[in-house]
C-alpha cells in the first residue's frame, strides 16, 4: 500500500502541477506577496501604516487563515473524485494495479504537497517583504515558521475533511462551501464547548497570535474558550486522519458512475 | 430554373424578422433547469427565512404592546422605517444566499454551453448575441429580484396591511421607488457578476469557486487594507461594503463608510463594465461571423 | 479450450433502467467483436469485466479469478474506454509514461515501454505534443497505446474505431491485428457490421442487454441474410422494373410510390437481387436515378432478430 500510494503521489503532484487550476490558485496565493509590495512600496514613500509585525499577522489571520487554506483544501479536496469522473478519466485510474486506499491518501498527499508548496512559498516572502530591514534577526523567522506550521496543519485539517465530503458527497461543493464559510465562522461565536465542532477554533487556540495576546486582532478571538495548545494540535491530527480514514474506506466500497 | 446548389454550409441571406423577446426562451429554460434540482428547490424554500423573520417583524412592530413582555427596548429596534427596508436589501445573509442560490442555479450558465459547445448551437438560430446573453442575465435577474424585490414589496405592503392606514406610505411616498431601483440595481450587479464569473471557465465548479473568490477575497482584502492603513476608502475594495453603501444612498440613509456613496457606485460600474466586456470578448469568440 | 473471461449470470441495472440481463459469456484467446446497436449494453458488459462497475447479479472472472475490487488482475488487463477523455495538459509521453508508473516500473522502464507503445500505434513523432493539441484519429491510438502499454495479456476496447477517418481506422485495425498475433485475448465492441469483419469472424451479438446469438461471421451473415432487406429504386421505367423482378423466387413484396416514381422491393436474398438488377440495367438499358435501402441498419436486424 505504501509503494501503490507513492506511485499515486508521483503521478498526481506532476499532474496537477501542470494544470490550470494550480497556476489560478498560485496567483491568488501570491495576492498577498503583492499586497506585501505594495505596502512597503507606500512605506518607502514616507506614508505611515501599522508596524511591519502587525501587517503581516493582519494579513495572515484574514487572508490565509479565514480563506486561502478553506479555499485551497475544499476546491483540491472536493474535487478529489469528482474531477476524475467529470473529466472522465475514472477509467484510466480505477483499470491500474493499485488498491482503492492509496488512490486516495496518495491524492490527499500530492495535493496537500501542492497547496502547501503555494502556501509557505507565499507566507515566507511576504513576510520576508515586509520585515527585511536593517533591525531583520534571523530569530525572527522563528515565528514566520511558527505561522506556517499552523496553517500547514489548519490546511492538512481542511483537506482531509473535504476529501471526506468528496468521496461521500456526488456534489461536494455546496456543502464544502456552507461548512467552510458559514459553519466554520458563525459557531465561532457559540459559546461552551459548541465551537469545538469547528477546525477554525483548533487553530486559533495554538496560534502565537493568541498566546502572545497582542490584541491587535482580538476581533477574531472574540468568545474563545481556547483548548490547550497541545491537545488542539492533538485534535487537528485526528481530524486528519480520522477523515482521511473514512474518505479512504468509502472509496474502497462505493462505486463511481459517470455518464458516457 | 431552380438555383443547383453544392451540398454544404453557406449562409443564409435572407432578413430575420425582429423577434423583440428572443431571449424569453433562455431565461425560461434557465429557471426551468434551476428548479429540476431538488437541492436548489430547498435552498430556494430556505432563502425565504429572512423575509419570513422580517415579515414577523413587520407584524410585531405594529403589536408592540402584545410583545413587550417578550422583547424589551423593541420599540427602538423594531422601527419599520426605510432604514428597515434598507437592512433587509443589504444583509448579509441575503447575499450569501444569492450566492449559493447561484451557485447552484447560475454558474453554469455560461459554463455549461462552453463545455458541451452549446453556444455555436445558440447562433445557429435566429439570435443576437445580446439575446443571448440578456437571456442567461435575466435567470439569474430573476431570482435575485425573487429574493429582494419581490420580499421587499411585499413587506412594505404588510406594513400597510398591518398599520391599517396609508400614513407609512404617506410619510415615505419614494420608499417604494427605492427598493424597485435598489433592487433592480442588484439584479443587474449580480446578473453581470456572475455570468463574468460563470464565463471564466468551462467548468461550472471552477465558476463557483470563482464567484465565491472573488466576492470574500474582496471583503478579506477591504478589511485588511483597513486594518493597515486605517483608511475608510480601503472598504471601496469590497463588494460587499460597496452594496451596502450603495443600498443606503438609494434609502436616503447616511452611508455605513466615511466616503461618498458614489464611489461605490463607481466602483461596482467600473468592476460590472469591465466584467460585461470580458463576457462580450468570451462570447464573440464562438460567435458565427458572417 | 479454456476461457480466458467468464462472464457468468451477469445483470446489471442503473435505477429502473435494464444495462445487462443475465449475460453468459466466455471468451477465449484471440479477437472477439461484441456487436450490437447503441445501448445494447456493450459498454455496461465491458465496465463490469473490467471492474469498472459492479454487478447487481453474478460475476466476471478472468483468468479464473473475480475482478470487482482486485486490483492484482490489472497488471494482465489493458482497458481502453469509449469516451474521449484525457488528462488534457499531459504530452503522449507523458500520459503513457504516467500511467505505466502505477504499475511500479522504473522510471527508465516506463520511459521505454511508453516509447514502444507510441511507436506501435505511430504516434512517435508527436509524443511530446499535449494531448488537447491532438487530432481525433490521434487521441484514438493514445487511448489504445495506454492500454497495451504494460504488455496485458487480455485488451478490451471499447468502440476503438468509433469516429476515425477511414485511414486512422486502417491503422487500429492492422494493430489489433498484430496484437492478436502476439496471442493476446482481445475483446472489442462495435455498432458497425463491416468494421468487426475487418477485425475477426468471432462475433457476440447483443442487443437490449442480452446477448442474442454467437458465432461466426458466416452464422451472423446468414442470419441477417434471412432477414427481409427493403430496396428502394427511383427510375422513370419502375413500373417494368417490378413487372420484370415479380417473377423471381427471392423476392418477397413490392409496393409502389408512383409520386416519388419509385419501387420498393423486398428481399431475403440482397446478393441475387443486386446481380439480377444489373443485368436488367444492360440488357434493357433502365435509367436507374437512384438506389436506398430504407431499413439497411443493424438496428432493423436486431429488430427482427428480437422478432419485433
Amino acid at each position: 500500500m505504501q509503494k501503490e500510494t507513492g506511485r499515486i503521489f508521483s503521478f498526481y503532484f506532476f499532474l496537477r502541477k501542470k494544470s490550470p487550476r494550480t497556476k489560478v490558485f498560485y496567483l491568488l496565493s501570491w495576492a498577498s506577496v503583492v499586497l506585501a509590495l505594495i505596502i512597503r512600496a507606500y512605506r518607502l514613500a514616507g506614508n505611515w501604516t501599522e508596524t511591519s509585525q502587525v501587517v503581516f499577522q493582519n494579513i495572515l489571520m484574514t487572508f490565509f487563515l479565514q480563506f486561502l487554506i478553506i479555499i485551497l483544501a475544499l476546491f483540491y479536496g472536493s474535487s478529489i473524485v469528482s474531477e476524475e469522473l467529470e473529466g472522465k478519466t475514472w477509467p484510466y485510474l480505477s483499470s491500474r494495479p493499485v488498491s482503492q486506499a492509496a488512490i486516495i491518501v496518495g491524492k490527499y498527499l500530492a495535493y496537500l504537497s501542492l497547496t502547501s508548496i503555494m502556501l509557505v512559498s507565499a507566507v515566507v516572502i511576504s513576510y520576508l517583504i515586509l520585515n527585511l530591514d536593517q533591525d531583520f534577526h534571523l530569530a525572527d523567522l522563528g515565528t514566520v515558521v511558527r505561522y506556517s506550521a499552523v496553517l500547514f496543519l489548519g490546511l492538512a485539517a481542511y483537506l482531509s475533511f473535504f476529501t471526506f465530503l468528496g468521496t461521500w458527497l456526488k456534489k461536494p461543493i455546496l456543502v464544502g462551501l456552507a461548512f467552510g464559510f458559514g459553519w466554520e465562522s458563525i459557531i465561532q461565536y457559540f459559546p461552551g464547548s459548541t465551537q469545538k465542532l469547528s477546525i477554525a477554533h483548533y487553530l486559533k487556540s495554538i496560534l502565537p497570535q493568541y498566546t502572545t495576546a497582542s490584541g491587535k486582532l482580538g476581533f477574531l478571538f472574540i468568545r474563545l474558550e481556547p483548548t490547550k495548545p497541545l491537545i488542539a494540535i492533538l485534535m487537528l491530527l485526528l481530524i486528519v486522519i480520522v477523515f482521511l480514514a473514512l474518505a479512504a474506506l468509502i472509496f474502497s466500497y462505493k462505486e463511481y458512475l459517470f455518464e458516457d | 430554373m431552380a438555383t443547383i446548389r453544392e451540398k454544404g454550409y453557406h449562409h443564409w441571406e435572407g432578413r430575420l424578422k425582429e423577434k423583440p423577446r428572443a431571449f424569453w426562451p433562455i431565461i425560461r429554460t434557465g429557471i426551468k433547469l434551476a428548479f429540476e434540482r431538488r437541492r436548489f428547490k430547498l435552498l430556494f424554500a430556505f432563502s425565504f427565512v429572512p423575509a419570513v423573520v422580517y415579515g414577523v417583524g413587520v407584524y410585531v412592530s405594529e403589536r408592540l404592546e402584545d410583545f413587550k413582555f417578550m422583547a424589551q427596548g423593541a420599540e427602538k429596534t423594531l422601527q419599520v422605517n426605510p432604514n428597515f427596508f434598507k437592512s433587509y436589501l443589504t444583509l448579509d445573509i441575503i447575499y450569501f444566499m444569492i450566492l449559493l442560490l447561484m451557485s447552484l442555479g447560475g454558474a453554469g450558465l455560461m459554463a455549461d454551453d462552453f463545455k458541451h459547445k452549446a453556444v455555436q448551437l445558440y447562433f445557429s438560430r435566429p439570435l443576437t448575441k445580446l439575446d443571448y446573453l440578456f437571456g442567461k442575465a435575466g435567470v439569474v435577474m430573476f431570482f435575485v429580484g425573487v429574493l429582494t424585490l419581490v420580499p421587499g414589496i411585499l413587506l412594505l405592503i404588510l406594513k400597510l396591511l398591518f398599520s391599517g392606514s396609508f400614513n407609512f406610505f404617506l410619510n415615505y411616498p419614494w420608499l417604494l421607488l427605492s427598493i424597485i431601483f435598489y433592487s433592480a440595481f442588484l439584479m443587474l450587479f449580480f446578473a453581470i457578476f456572475v455570468l463574468f464569473c460563470s464565463s471564466l471557465s468551462n467548468n461550472r465548479n471552477y465558476a463557483i469557486a470563482i464567484m465565491w473568490s472573488i466576492y470574500i477575497f474582496s471583503d478579506i482584502l477591504g478589511a485588511i487594507l483597513k486594518g493597515i492603513f486605517r483608511s475608510p476608502y480601503s472598504s471601496l475594495l469590497s463588494i460587499k461594503a460597496n452594496l451596502g453603501q450603495v443600498g443606503a444612498a438609494f434609502f436616503l440613509l447616511k452611508p455605513p463608510y466615511d466616503y461618498p456613496w458614489y464611489l461605490s457606485l463607481l466602483t461596482l460600474s467600473l468592476f460590472s463594465i469591465l466584467a460585461y466586456v470580458a463576457i462580450n470578448r468570451k462570447v464573440r469568440g464562438v460567435e458565427v461571423i458572417r | 479450450m479454456t476461457a480466458v473471461i467468464e462472464a457468468i449470470n451477469l445483470s446489471r441495472w442503473y435505477g429502473h433502467v435494464l444495462g445487462i440481463s443475465e449475460v453468459n459469456l466466455e471468451v477465449q484467446a484471440g479477437v472477439t467483436a461484441l456487436l450490437g446497436p447503441n445501448g445494447a449494453g456493450k459498454s455496461t458488459l465491458m465496465k463490469i469485466v473490467t471492474g469498472q462497475l459492479k454487478p447487481n447479479i453474478g460475476e466476471v472472472r478472468i483468468f479464473g479469478e473475480k475482478v470487482w475490487n482486485n486490483r492484482h488482475i490489472f497488471r494482465r488487463l489493458g482497458f481502453c474506454p469509449e469516451v474521449d477523455a484525457f488528462y488534457e495538459e499531459l504530452s503522449g509521453f507523458e500520459f503513457l509514461s504516467g500511467l505505466l508508473s502505477l504499475y511500479g516500473f522504473s522510471q527508465a522502464e516506463c520511459q521505454k515501454r511508453a516509447e514502444r507503445a507510441l511507436e506501435a500505434v505511430e504516434l512517435t513523432e508527436v509524443k511530446n505534443r499535449k494531448i488537447k493539441s491532438y487530432s481525433r484519429g490521434m487521441r484514438q491510438r493514445v487511448k489504445i497505446a495506454q492500454a497495451l502499454a504494460h504488455d496485458p495479456e487480455i485488451l478490451i476496447l471499447d468502440e476503438p474505431l468509433s469516429g476515425l477517418d477511414p485511414l486512422s481506422k486502417r491503422r487500429i485495425i492492422k494493430l489489433i491485428k498484430e496484437l492478436k498475433g502476439q496471442g493476446k485475448t482481445i475483446l472489442v465492441s462495435s455498432h458497425v457490421l463491416p468494421e468487426v469483419e475487418a477485425l475477426t469472424s468471432e462475433i457476440i451479438l447483443i442487443h437490449q442487454g442480452k446477448i442474442l446469438a454467437r458465432g461466426d461471421i458466416y452464422f451472423i451473415r446468414e442470419l441477417i441474410d434471412t432477414h427481409p432487406h427493403m430496396i428502394r429504386i427511383k427510375s422513370p421505367q419502375f413500373r417494368e422494373l417490378a413487372r420484370i423482378l415479380a417473377g423471381e423466387d427471392y423476392i418477397l413484396d413490392i409496393s409502389f410510390r408512383p409520386s416519388e416514381q419509385a419501387v420498393i422491393f423486398e428481399t431475403h436474398h440482397r446478393d441475387h437481387f443486386f446481380s439480377r438488377l444489373n443485368e436488367l440495367i444492360l440488357e434493357l438499358s433502365l435509367i436507374i436515378e437512384e438506389i436506398t435501402s430504407p431499413d439497411d441498419n443493424l438496428q432493423a436486424v436486431f429488430d427482427y432478430l428480437v422478432g419485433k
